[in-house]
């Protein structure tokens, strides 16, 4: 199914429903075409402002725990929310860990073709002007502005975690929007990149750990966004008793930041990339 | 005054590597190549400045670094007493002079807002100052916007040569400069050869070309009122934080964000105290000793950071708000918050207000 028309029929599906709901949480356009954002529509008018494209890339999820009280029901009314295949899977987490109860919300799961990474495509193209809209056919990113239409291999712009996906399709729905896909990794080579990784020597692993934490500012959006990081203002990243972190900014201190949040996350995480 | 200058784009390392004989150059640059995330860095042989587009992060670690040491501190026993103990400080720390080459109008901007809170007020930050002081801005018109740009709307512009003290411009064939201060003129020897008549046009043209642009839509500069009338009107700014996530990153890519913590690392007997970026955002900035917190949930959060730059800093110093224009909150925001439309919603459906 083309985007412009799932969008439609996500739109639709939600008007039909609103009378059970109390809210319905979705993406929207940003500030422009190139972006998209959270939208949270509690007046069925607006619901035209929901959108579906492959820059839908935020996990709405984490809002259902931390946000909004969603482990009970009171009023017999739910909560829509929009979910693609990896973000169905946070569901089912908060739902085990009963921080969300399932009754309490209605799904539209969306099968997903992969979203786009901004960082990597303004890496090739600094500059995007007046971009109409982003698409996925096949093997190629379509970006079209009002002057041309860019095409791009999917390898150069996806997020990386959308390369080696395993659930592209929700596993967890009360209604599908479109058809399920098929995945476009086989488990087999699921964690190739990450064998291959395992070969290098202690050294080299290290200074590429050392690397990629280096950038890290502590700004913790790493950790917000995470759907399963559910501590929220308890994290013992920033708790002086007990103080785990000082406020320094070294890569000692990044590397265990990143270690906590690893391990907090060991057997928990589901892969969304947030 | 000596007139000014050209670097062939193939001299511009040498350049820099001349200049960083005698004074820290810090430039933008990418690690890896990976122009995903290009932040300021001192020059180094194999670092080459990017200057197609604006940094991930600003240069406001030049200044106000991340995290900075005030000062040692170490106990020493008193041989005789066990019990008894003395501290020992240890302060001095020098400040190499330094050039900023290559950052853009609105981060130098972002400086002018500190200026106000950490030199002009009735109290003058020394570490903050004695940086400052040895910093030069070589600045470059900047030609290169993108949606989330806004410098125009909180009236400055792409062109905006206040606060810097070189000014750069990007010619076909290399860059032209021209020192805009006093202090800046020493360097001009160093800045490459004498510009030809036509580089010197050249530059004229590409300088008019860009203050010509408006870059963002809207005033932002005269929302003070409009804040204080919205203050109490619960519903808006539930509405508008809701998909805030409350993590730091907005604060942290800010040229103009200048809170900070200090706190004392210490192990055994020694230690230092610390000065590091706080962040207006999260939870324990304003938590108090008693565990009571003035602003609980993010709605007071992100209200107090809108009111901090767009109406308490106004008031307080003189009109001037304390935002940059440079977008960075926006472009950075993992789910793309948009100041402006929340500035400009101040003014929106004020009927439903109780003024």
């Amino acid at each position: 199914m083309p985007m412009d028309e799932k969008t439609k029929t996500l739109q639709e599906d939600f008007e039909k429903n609103f009378a059970d709901l109390e809210l319905v949480i979705g993406w929207e356009t940003g500030f422009d075409r190139l972006h998209a954002t959270p939208v949270f529509i509690r007046q069925p008018s607006e619901l035209g402002k929901l959108v579906w494209n492959p820059l839908c890339s935020q996990n709405l999820s984490g809002y259902l725990a931390k946000n909004l009280d969603a482990s009970i029901q009171e009023d017999g009314k739910k909560i829509g929310i929009c979910v693609k295949g990896c973000d169905s899977r946070s569901l089912v987490a908060l739902i085990q860990e009963n921080f969300i109860d399932r009754d309490r919300l209605y799904i539209v799961g969306i099968p997903c073709e992969g979203t786009v990474d901004l960082r990597r495509l303004m890496h090739l193209k600094p500059s995007l002007e007046n971009v109409r809209k982003v698409d996925i056919e096949g093997d190629e990113a379509v970006v079209e502005t009002d002057q041309e239409t860019l095409r791009f291999p999917i390898e150069n712009v996806l997020a990386r975690k959308c390369l080696r996906c395993l659930y592209p399709n929700p596993v967890i729905y009360d209604t599908m929007i479109g058809t399920p896909l098929k995945p476009r990794i086989s488990e087999d080579k699921l964690y190739s990149a990450v064998e291959k990784f395992d070969t290098s020597d202690r050294k080299q692993r290290l200074a590429f750990w050392k690397t990629e934490f280096n950038r890290c500012i502590r700004c913790y959006a790493c950790r917000n966004a995470c759907p399963l990081c559910v501590c929220q203002d308890n994290c013992i990243a920033e708790s002086r008793k007990p103080k785990w972190l000082t406020q320094r900014d070294g890569i000692r201190e990044k590397f265990l930041f990143h270690m906590i949040h690893g391990l907090h996350l060991a057997g928990r995480c589901t892969e969304c990339g947030e | 005054m000596r007139g000014k200058t050209f670097i062939a784009h193939d001299e511009l390392p040498e350049v820099l590597e001349r200049l960083s004989k005698t004074m820290d150059v810090w430039i933008p640059t990418a690690i890896n190549d990976e122009k995903c995330v290009i932040q300021f860095l001192p020059y180094q042989p194999d670092r080459l400045p990017v200057l197609d587009r604006q940094s991930t992060m600003p240069p406001k670690k030049v200044i106000f670094p991340q995290v900075e040491t005030l000062l040692h501190f170490s106990r020493k026993k008193d041989e005789n007493d066990p019990f008894k103990s003395h501290i020992e400080l240890e302060d001095e720390e020098e400040v190499s002079p330094v050039l900023v080459f290559g950052a853009r109008p609105c981060d130098v901007r972002g400086f002018l807002v500190f200026d106000e809170v950490y030199l002009n007020g009735p109290y003058k930050d020394p570490y903050y100052a004695k940086r400052r002081e040895k910093t030069l801005f070589a600045t470059l018109v900047c030609e290169t916007s993108d949606n989330a740009c806004f410098c125009s709307a909180v009236g400055s512009g792409p062109a905006d040569q206040t606060g810097s003290d070189l000014w750069i411009i990007p010619v076909d064939s290399g860059y032209v400069i021209e020192a805009l201060t006093k202090r800046a003129e020493n360097l001009m020897p160093e800045m490459g050869k004498d510009a030809t008549e036509a580089q010197i046009a050249e530059a004229q043209n590409v300088q008019k070309k860009v203050a010509a642009l408006h870059i963002g839509e809207g005033d932002l500069t005269q929302s003070s009122d409009d804040f204080e009338d919205r203050f109490s009107d619960n519903e808006f700014w539930r509405d508008m934080a809701f998909k805030c996530i409350s993590c730091g990153i907005c604060t942290y890519v800010c040229p103009t964000c200048y809170c900070f913590n200090i706190t004392d690392e210490a192990k055994d007997l020694d230690g230092e105290r610390i000065r590091s970026w706080d962040s207006c955002m999260f939870n324990h900035y304003t938590r108090e000793a008693s565990g009571h917190n003035p602003r609980p949930s993010k709605l007071e959060r992100y209200r107090n950071r809108i009111g901090h730059k767009f109406s308490y800093f106004p008031k307080k110093y003189k009109g001037m708000i304390a935002c940059c224009g440079c977008g960075r909150c926006i472009r950075r925001c993992p789910v793309a918050l948009d100041i402006r439309n929340v500035v400009l919603s101040l003014k929106k459906n004020k009927e439903n207000v109780d003024v």
